[in-house]
C-alpha cells in the first residue's frame, strides 16, 4: 500500500489525462457516429460506400495497429513535410495525446455508427406517419420525433461503447502519453512492485467503468421513465 | 345539396405496390360535413386509398383533390394537405416518449405556430372533450387503449381540421372500450365534421354514415346510404361480406 | 514521402510467420475460453446465490478493465509475487505466450458467459414449459431445448466476441511476442516505413475477420433452416 501512496500524485495525474482523453474522444465518436449513419442511410452512393468503408476498415482493424498507423504515420508524414521546408529538421510528429484521441474516436465512432444507425431504423413508422398526418415538415419530424426516438434506442448499446472507450484509452500509454498505465510502468521501475502498481491501475480502472455504468443507469431510467410509469 | 365543390375528390385512382395493384380506378367524391364509412375485407385497399387522400401513400394514377389542392408527390403540397386533415391510426402511435399535453401541443406549435399558452389551452379543452382531461400529465403508456385512442383523435383535432380520416379506430381495442372510442366519433359527426371511417363497426356504420363504401379487391363494388346498402345490397360481394359480419 | 511496394514483397515472408503465431494465440485463447464460458455460465444462471455471485464478480471485474492492463498484471506483474517465482506454474508464467493465452481465455471466459446467458434468457419461456408438461426434467430439457435454441440466439453475438479476441491478439506485442502486429512493429522500427507495413498487417487482420464472420454466417444459415 505504502508503494501505491508513494505515486498518488503521479496516479491521480495519470487518471486525469485519461479522463481527458475519454470526454475528447467522445466527442468525436458522436460526430463520426452520427455521420457515420447519415453517410449510411442516406440515398447518395459514395456517402454509403465511403461509410461502410470506413466501418468495415475500423471495426477490423486491431485498435492497437489503428494508434500506431495513426501516431508513426502522421508522424511520418509530418516530418517529410518538414523537411521539404527545411532539411535541418529530424522528427515531427503531432501530438501522441491526440494521435491516440483520434485513432480511438476512429473505433469506437465505427461502432457509434452501427448503432446510431439500427436505432434510426428500429424508430416504429407509424410514430413519423403520426407526425406527417399532423402536418409537421420532414425537418421537423427529425428534430422533434426521429433524434429524440433514436438515442433512446441507442442508449444501451451506446453504454458498451463508453465502456469500450475507457478501456482503450489504456493503450495511449505504449505512444508515450502520461495516463495511469505509463505511471504504472515507471513506478515500477524504479520500486520494482510491477504486481502492486498494474493492479491499482486495475482498480482505478474498475471504480471509472462502475462510474460509467451507474451513470447510464440513471440515464437510461430517465429515458425511459415514460415506460417505467406503466408497470 | 350538391352545388358546393366536394372537399375531397378522388378520380381515377389507381396504386400498385410493385406488381400488386392496390387500388383500381377509384372514385369517390366527398363533400363538406358528409360521413362516409368505408369497409371491406383485409387486404381490399381500404386503408391505402384513406392513406392516400393525405398522401402517407403516393398515387400512381389519376388525381386527388382536397381542399382545393391537387395531391402530389411535392411535399409542400403534401404538408399543406395534411395540415388540415386529421388522422387516426389503427395503433394509435401517441409519441410514446411525450406526455399526453405534449402529444397535443406539439405539432400546434410546430406547424401552427401557437405559443405555448394558447397549443396547452386548446389541447385541454380537447382533452375534456374526449373525457381525459383528467390523464394530462401521464405518459401514453399508462392509459388504456380506448383512452390512448381518444388522446390520438384530441391530437388530430388540435390541428382544427376540415376533415378526419379514421383507419380502423377500434380494431386494436379491447371489446370492452370499444364503444368509448365510438361514441367520441359520434359526438364528432354530430357536430358537423366532414369523416371518413374505416371500420368495422356496422352499427356505428348505421347510426352515423351518410354513405357506406364496400370496397373488395382493390376497387369500390358499391357505395349507397345505410337504409339501402344493408337491407338491399346491389352486389353478391357485398352479400357474402356482410353475412360475414353479422353472423359474428 | 513514397510508398514502397517492394518493402511490402520483402516484409511479406516475416508478417506469414507472425500470422502463424496470431492465430495459435486466436483458436487456443477461444476455443479454451469458450470451454471455460460454458462452465461458467451453469452457474451463473443458477439460483444459489453462493455459486452465481462469484461467477458475477469475475465478469465484472474482467469487463471492467482493459486487457492491456490484465496482461501487464499477469505478465510484468505475477513475478513479483514469491509464491508464482517459486511456485509449479512459474515455467508457463514465465512465457509470454503463456500469459497472453491466459489473459485472454479468462477475458473470453467473461464475455461469452454473459452471451451465453443472454441465449439461455432469450429462449421462449412456452417451450421449456411445453417440454415440462411432457414430463422432462430440467436437465434433459436444458440439453434437448434450451441449449441448442440458445446457442442459435447466441450466434451474431459470439461472431462479434471473435472479432473482438482476433483484434485482442495484437496487444501480445506489448509482451514480446511477435504476432502480426509484433512482426510489423519491429519491421517499421528498422525501416521506418509505417504506412507500408501496418497497413500491410491491418489488411492480414481485416481477411481474417471477413473469413470469420463470413464462416459464422454459413454456420448460422445452416443451423436456421428449420426458421423458414
Amino acid at each position: 500500500m505504502q508503494e501505491v501512496m508513494n505515486w498518488s500524485d503521479e496516479f491521480l495525474a495519470g487518471t486525469f489525462v485519461i479522463i481527458k482523453l475519454f470526454f475528447i474522444s467522445l466527442v468525436m465518436v458522436i460526430t463520426w457516429g452520427l455521420l457515420g449513419a447519415t453517410a449510411k442511410l442516406s440515398n447518395s452512393r459514395i456517402a454509403r460506400g465511403i461509410a461502410n468503408g470506413f466501418t468495415v476498415l475500423c471495426r477490423g482493424t486491431p485498435e492497437f495497429l489503428l494508434l500506431l498507423i495513426v501516431y508513426f504515420g502522421s508522424a511520418v508524414t509530418l516530418t517529410s513535410i518538414a523537411r521539404a521546408i527545411n532539411p535541418e529538421i529530424r522528427f515531427l510528429d503531432i501530438p501522441p495525446f491526440w494521435a491516440g484521441a483520434f485513432a480511438i474516436s476512429l473505433v469506437i465512432g465505427a461502432y457509434a455508427t452501427e448503432t446510431f444507425r439500427g436505432a434510426f431504423l428500429g424508430i416504429d413508422k407509424g410514430y413519423i406517419e403520426a407526425a406527417k398526418a399532423l402536418g409537421m415538415t420532414r425537418f421537423q419530424v427529425f428534430w422533434k420525433l426521429r433524434v429524440p426516438m433514436m438515442w433512446r434506442l441507442a442508449l444501451p448499446g451506446f453504454g458498451n461503447h463508453l465502456l469500450s472507450l475507457l478501456k482503450d484509452t489504456a493503450l495511449v500509454s505504449v505512444i508515450g502519453v502520461e495516463g495511469i498505465l505509463f505511471t504504472a510502468q515507471q513506478a515500477s521501475s524504479v520500486n520494482h512492485k510491477p504486481f502492486t502498481m498494474y493492479l491499482t491501475v486495475a482498480f482505478i480502472f474498475l471504480a471509472l467503468s462502475t462510474v460509467i455504468v451507474v451513470t447510464m443507469k440513471c440515464v437510461e431510467k430517465y429515458a425511459y421513465r415514460h415506460l417505467e410509469a406503466a408497470r | 345539396m350538391q352545388n358546393n365543390p366536394p372537399i375531397i375528390s378522388l378520380k381515377n385512382v389507381h396504386k400498385y405496390f410493385g406488381d400488386f395493384h392496390a387500388l383500381r380506378n377509384i372514385n369517390l367524391d366527398v363533400e363538406e360535413g358528409q360521413k362516409i364509412v368505408v369497409c371491406g375485407p383485409s387486404g381490399s385497399g381500404k386503408s391505402t386509398m384513406i392513406r392516400c387522400v393525405n398522401g402517407l401513400e403516393q398515387h400512381d394514377e389519376g388525381t386527388i383533390m382536397v381542399n382545393g389542392h391537387t395531391m402530389s408527390s411535392d411535399e409542400k403540397i403534401g404538408n399543406l394537405i395534411r395540415q388540415e386533415v386529421g388522422m387516426v391510426f389503427q395503433s394509435f402511435n401517441l409519441f410514446p416518449h411525450m406526455k399526453v399535453l405534449d402529444n397535443l401541443t406539439m405539432a400546434q406549435r410546430m406547424v401552427r405556430q401557437k405559443t405555448k399558452a394558447e397549443a396547452r389551452d386548446t389541447g385541454m379543452k380537447l382533452l375534456e372533450r374526449v373525457g381525459i382531461a383528467a390523464q394530462a400529465d401521464k405518459f401514453p403508456s399508462q392509459l388504456s387503449g380506448g383512452q390512448q385512442q381518444r388522446v390520438a383523435i384530441a391530437r388530430a383535432l388540435c390541428m382544427n381540421p376540415k376533415v378526419m380520416l379514421f383507419d380502423e379506430p377500434t380494431s386494436a381495442l379491447d371489446p370492452e372500450m370499444i364503444s368509448e372510442v365510438l361514441d367520441v366519433m359520434t359526438e364528432l359527426a354530430r357536430d358537423g365534421m366532414t369523416m371518413i371511417c374505416v371500420t368495422h363497426e356496422m352499427g356505428f356504420a348505421r347510426s352515423v354514415a351518410d354513405r357506406i363504401v364496400f370496397m373488395d379487391q382493390g376497387e369500390i363494388v358499391e357505395t349507397g346510404e345505410p337504409e339501402t346498402f344493408f337491407a338491399n345490397p346491389a352486389h353478391a360481394r357485398t352479400r357474402a361480406f356482410l353475412d360475414q359480419i353479422i353472423s359474428h | 514521402m513514397t510508398f514502397e511496394s517492394s518493402l511490402i514483397l520483402e516484409s511479406l515472408p516475416r508478417l506469414m510467420d507472425g500470422l502463424w503465431v496470431t492465430l495459435r494465440l486466436f483458436v487456443l485463447a477461444l476455443t479454451c475460453g469458450t470451454v471455460l464460458a460454458v462452465g461458467m455460465v451453469l452457474l451463473r444462471i443458477s439460483s444459489r446465490k453462493y455459486l452465481s455471485w462469484p461467477v458475477m464478480a469475475y465478469i465484472y471485474v474482467f469487463r471492467g478493465t482493459p486487457i492491456l492492463v490484465q496482461l501487464f498484471v499477469i505478465y510484468y506483474g505475477l513475478p513479483q509475487l514469491e509464491f508464482i517465482r517459486t511456485g509449479p506454474l512459474w515455467p508457463f508464467f514465465r512465457e509470454p505466450f503463456f500469459c497472453a493465452w491466459f489473459a485472454l481465455t479468462l477475458n473470453i471466459g467473461a464475455y461469452t458467459t454473459e452471451i451465453f446467458r443472454g441465449g439461455i434468457l432469450g429462449v421462449n419461456k412456452g417451450l421449456l414449459e411445453a417440454s415440462k408438461a411432457l414430463g422432462m426434467t430440467y436437465a434433459q430439457t436444458f440439453r434437448k431445448v434450451t441449449a441448442p435454441i440458445a446457442f442459435k440466439l447466441c450466434l451474431p453475438a459470439y461472431s462479434n466476441e471473435m472479432i473482438s479476441v482476433l483484434k485482442a491478439t495484437a496487444l501480445a506485442s506489448t509482451v514480446t511476442i511477435f504476432d502480426v502486429t509484433g512482426v510489423a512493429r519491429k519491421i517499421v522500427a528498422e525501416t521506418f516505413a509505417p504506412y507500408e507495413i501496418f497497413l500491410s498487417a491491418a489488411i492480414i487482420y481485416l481477411i481474417l475477420a471477413w473469413i470469420i464472420q463470413n464462416g459464422v454466417r454459413l454456420l448460422e444459415r445452416r443451423i436456421s433452416r428449420y426458421a423458414n
